[in-house]
């Protein structure tokens, strides 16, 4: 075993103890049990401006053994912490399933009519990975932390060499492969890096044409690709690249609302994981693209802003002032690689931008009145931004995507050689 | 009794009477005859005992009376007052009415549906009434056998003799036959001796059905309500025909000692001033006032503000106790109580409404918009109309039953007794009680207040049942929480009992719930593999 992994075992067992003896000794002296922790919950969710993440806001959450309404919650929280401890002391390395399974069982009892009833520790894996997320949030310690594993899913390639357990490995020398980061990135230790940016990719298939065409080999660059939604691995493994490596780090996604979503976890946080932002989120990172004004120029923008005084809350002066921009797709290149937008794909446009930009760039008043109940929705705060008004407005108009196989499919050159290095030295990106 | 009122009724033979009255008082077929026999009978039986302070032994048998034909005889033997042997043969054998008008709550209508039953035995079967009668003080029991002579409205007595009391008995037994249909009735007769048993369960009630059944009530308590007294009518109950039969069943020589004398709440001040209002010469001979006079009179009464209330002490209310016990005999209820509302009065006729409620136990299950109803009417079950009675009514649109944590079908019963001097029966069938607003408010006040203490015990019991769903809940979890903080302090001068008795104590004192009962369920967990 790694003395860093020997190091991580003793830090979570003395934490776990340390915490639940505070339980133990309110036990003993006779008061009511209470474990109390962050509220992980979206009300409880506050966007910080000023470190531009997602945190958990200041609301705790008492969760009482005498309360019937949270007393099953407090016996599975102590459950799972018996677990995880035996797990450390044991020198195992379960999975998030692992807990789940280890932690079912049965607990018979008499009901109120003398019924025997037999009630489950737990029922689905999704009740076990809520206590074990409620467990972070009250030890204020990361799973991965104490040893817990989840797949492997975020790749990387590149200048980059790292010692990982006691083996030291080369990530440019993985062959047509690509090192799996590993479920526990905070015991990589970076060795050695000759690179000038990290460039995340969120699609596995264009991650791997790139560096079959040895993008990160010319360009210098780190290529990570989260494979979809980005796990909590490739989160950490990137932030720590930003910030131990100080590498500017470009997200590459599919110009539609789910891959700005993406972008957004990498940057900002998750909502529902709001509570390990702080040590997973990239504030410095920056979407790339692809953009709705790669796509489409800004043209179509200027026609809305024409008929409008403000679009999401920023006046027609203001967002005059953003930078023009053209088109890197020809008008029958766009007939041909543009995909039409589905219901899901507006909605969740909403739900980024807010309804009132829906509102003002969606053409079809059929449309309009179909979205009209997501009236409520004001968007999240850090799309509320002129840059990001343009890309969702455009998007509206003209409710149409872009996959980036189509900007690989235009030609991989163009891809590797056009379009990420002059969007990188033209500083066209999104901050 | 009064010559003129025998005078009066001879006027019609009783044979005419009782095929005018027939179907009105039951009569129209050999079920219904049959079923209406056994009423009458058994209704003279309890009003012979419950209204003298004796507690009711009754004896009901139904025999088959001839292997041809449908003829049943029907014998009901009670442990009543008896009656006198100068009386029998006019209590049994002559159709008329009672010879002081005097008002008296009684299950029976003045006696004269047990001679209506000796009328339809006659004509059916041909066969007379058999009475055997004692009273307590009587060295002797008597024995009679009576036919009606239909021409002349007499009786005719067949048979009598006496014999020397071997044991201290007193009591009536009456044996009747007529012709019957006992497959038709008899489920009709069963009700509605359950019925009368469920509103008497200080009374010994057992029958022998002709399918050699024996159905047993056992006397269960040994309180009874309070007998009915008799009193005189109140002025403002009095209507033109009574007030004719008074008069004309009175002694007295003028109209001022009428009036003093057979009233409630008339003295000599207040009669004159009556009569002096209604312009009547206070010395008129009452048997020569006309009609015109005697109607002013009661306008006058009628109209008059300054009566005492009516008298209740002639109605015989069941009481809580009776009422608790009987839907409890009948029932074994998971809760059970009643209540008893103060006299009221409609018209100038007192009244009073009674309420009992049983829930839970063996009470079967009810129909989907309302509770089971009992409905009685001087201690009488009612048996039919049920939809058209003004206590159906009051059930289903007076009370919100969601109010008082019902939710129907329920096990529900609702008991309603409405007792008075008058029942304002709707119709002739005297099944249902009409609508009046006096009656109908006393009977939504009764039905609110027992229903109101139901809502009392499901709240308390639904608490409790609460309380001990929090006690499991919270206690089921103790061995897996203590199990859990073994396993990462073990070692650490850890103990699990104490730990155990640490919990227990904590949720006992945090909650109120005794250590006993958090341990009994501790004690039940057993935690799985």
């Amino acid at each position: 075993m790694s003395s860093v992994d020997v190091r991580a075992r003793m830090n979570a067992i003395g934490v776990l103890k340390e915490k639940f003896k505070i339980i133990l000794d309110q036990i003993q002296r006779g008061e009511k049990p209470t474990l109390v922790m962050p509220k992980r919950v979206l009300s409880n969710t506050i966007y910080d401006e000023k470190n531009k993440m997602l945190l958990l806001g200041p609301d705790v959450l008492r969760r009482s053994l005498i309360d019937v309404n949270e007393a099953r919650k407090f016996m599975q929280t102590l459950l799972m912490a018996s677990i995880i401890y035996e797990a450390l002391v044991n020198n195992e390395y379960p999975t998030i399933r692992d807990l789940y399974y280890r932690g079912k069982h049965s607990i018979g009892y008499r009901d109120v009519d003398g019924k025997l009833v037999h009630e489950n520790t737990w029922d689905e894996q999704k009740e076990s990975d809520s206590v074990i997320r409620d467990l972070e949030v009250f030890m204020n310690v990361l799973r991965e932390e104490m040893l817990i594993l989840s797949k492997e899913k975020g790749k990387v390639v590149g200048n980059l060499v790292i010692k990982s357990g006691d083996d030291t490995i080369d990530l440019s020398k993985m062959g047509h492969g690509a090192y799996s980061i590993e479920p526990t990135p905070d015991l990589v230790e970076f060795k050695d890096v000759d690179a000038e940016y990290v460039l995340v990719v969120e699609k596995d298939a264009v991650f791997q044409q790139l560096h079959r065409y040895g993008f990160w080999r010319k360009y210098r660059a780190i290529l990570v690709t989260s494979a979809g939604q980005p796990d909590r691995a490739t989160r950490r493994f990137v932030r720590r690249l930003n910030e131990e490596l100080k590498l500017p780090v470009y997200v590459l996604t599919d110009s539609d609302p789910y891959g700005f979503y993406i972008y957004s976890v990498f940057k900002i946080g998750s909502i529902t994981l709001s509570y390990e932002s702080e040590r997973l989120a990239t504030p410095s990172a920056r979407f790339i693209g692809v953009s709705m004004t790669d796509v489409f120029g800004d043209e179509v923008f200027r026609e809305v802003l024409d008929e409008v005084k403000e679009v999401g809350g920023f006046t027609k002066t203001a967002l005059g002032k953003l930078k023009k921009k053209k088109p890197y797709l020809s008008e029958s290149e766009r007939r041909n690689y543009v995909i039409k937008a589905k219901q899901r794909d507006i909605e969740r446009a909403v739900e980024l931008v807010g309804y009132d930009v829906a509102d003002k760039c969606v053409e079809s008043s059929e449309l309009r009145s179909k979205l009209k109940k997501k009236e409520g929705l004001t968007g999240y705060p850090w799309f509320r931004t002129p840059n990001w008004v343009r890309e969702l407005c455009i998007f509206f108009k003209t409710l149409n995507k872009l996959e980036i196989e189509a900007m690989a499919s235009k030609g991989l050159k163009f891809l590797a050689d056009t379009y990420i290095p002059s969007k990188i030295e033209g500083g066209d990106w999104i901050d | 009794m009064s010559s003129e009122a025998v005078e009066k009724y001879k006027a019609i033979s009783p044979a005419e009477f009782f095929y005018k009255y027939k179907e009105i008082a039951g009569f129209a077929n050999p079920a219904r005859a049959l079923y209406q026999t056994v009423r009458e009978l058994v209704e003279n039986a309890l009003d012979a005992t419950d209204s003298h302070g004796i507690l009711p032994d009754i004896k009901v048998v139904i025999q088959r009376a001839d292997p041809v034909q449908e003829f049943y005889r029907v014998t009901v033997e009670d442990n009543g007052i008896g009656i006198p042997p100068d009386i029998v043969p006019n209590a049994f054998g002559r159709v008329l009415f009672s010879s002081k008008y005097v008002l008296r709550q009684t299950r029976g209508m003045y006696g004269l549906g047990v001679k209506m039953a000796v009328l339809y035995g006659q004509m059916t079967t041909g066969r007379p009434i058999e009475v055997i009668t004692s009273k307590r003080e009587y060295r002797r029991i008597y024995f009679f056998k009576i036919r009606i002579d239909i021409n002349k409205n007499e009786p005719v007595v067949l048979e009598r003799g006496s014999w020397r009391k071997q044991r201290d008995w007193h009591g009536t037994i009456v044996s009747l036959t007529i012709e019957g249909d006992w497959g038709k009735a008899k489920a009709r007769i069963k009700e509605y001796i359950n019925r009368t048993a469920t509103v008497t369960p200080y009374a010994n009630i057992v029958m022998y059905t002709p399918d050699n059944e024996v159905i047993l009530y056992k006397r269960v308590i040994e309180t009874m309500p309070r007998p009915p007294k008799e009193v005189k009518p109140h002025p403002y109950g009095v209507d033109l025909e009574m007030l004719k039969m008074i008069i004309e069943s009175s002694k007295e020589p003028t109209i001022l000692e009428v009036l003093v004398e057979n009233f409630q709440s008339v003295g000599e001040v207040t009669a004159k001033d009556l009569l002096s209002k209604a312009g009547i010469d206070p010395s008129s001979n009452p048997r020569d006032l006309k009609e015109d006079d005697l109607l002013r009179l009661i306008n006058t009464m009628k109209s008059y503000n300054q009566f005492k209330p009516p008298s209740s002490s002639a109605i015989s209310p069941l009481g809580v106790e009776v009422i608790k016990a009987g839907l409890t005999r009948m029932f074994e209820p998971e809760f059970v109580d009643a209540v008893t509302r103060k006299p009221s009065t409609y018209e100038g006729h007192p009244f009073i409404v009674e309420a009992g409620i049983a829930y839970g136990g063996k009470v079967p299950l009810s129909e989907a918009d309302k509770p089971i109803l009992l409905r009685y009417a001087n201690k009488i079950p009612l048996l039919y109309d049920e939809g058209s009675d003004v206590i159906t009514s009051v059930v289903k649109e007076d009370i919100a039953w969601d109010n008082y944590m019902v939710a129907f079908p329920a096990q529900l019963v609702l008991l309603v007794h409405v007792c008075s001097t008058k029942v304002p029966f709707k119709g002739v069938g005297k099944e249902s009680i009409a609508d009046v607003p006096e009656v109908r408010r006393e009977i939504k006040l009764a039905i609110s207040e027992v229903a109101r203490r139901l809502r009392g015990y499901l709240t308390a019991k639904q608490k409790e049942l609460e309380t001990q769903r929090k006690v499991v809940h919270l206690a089921k979890y103790i061995p897996e929480i203590a199990r859990s903080l073994e396993v990462i302090f073990s070692g650490d001068g850890f103990d699990k009992d104490t730990l155990v008795k640490r919990l227990v104590g904590i949720i006992s004192a945090k909650t109120g719930i005794p250590e006993n009962k958090i341990n009994e369920v501790i004690r039940g967990v057993e935690i799985g593999a």
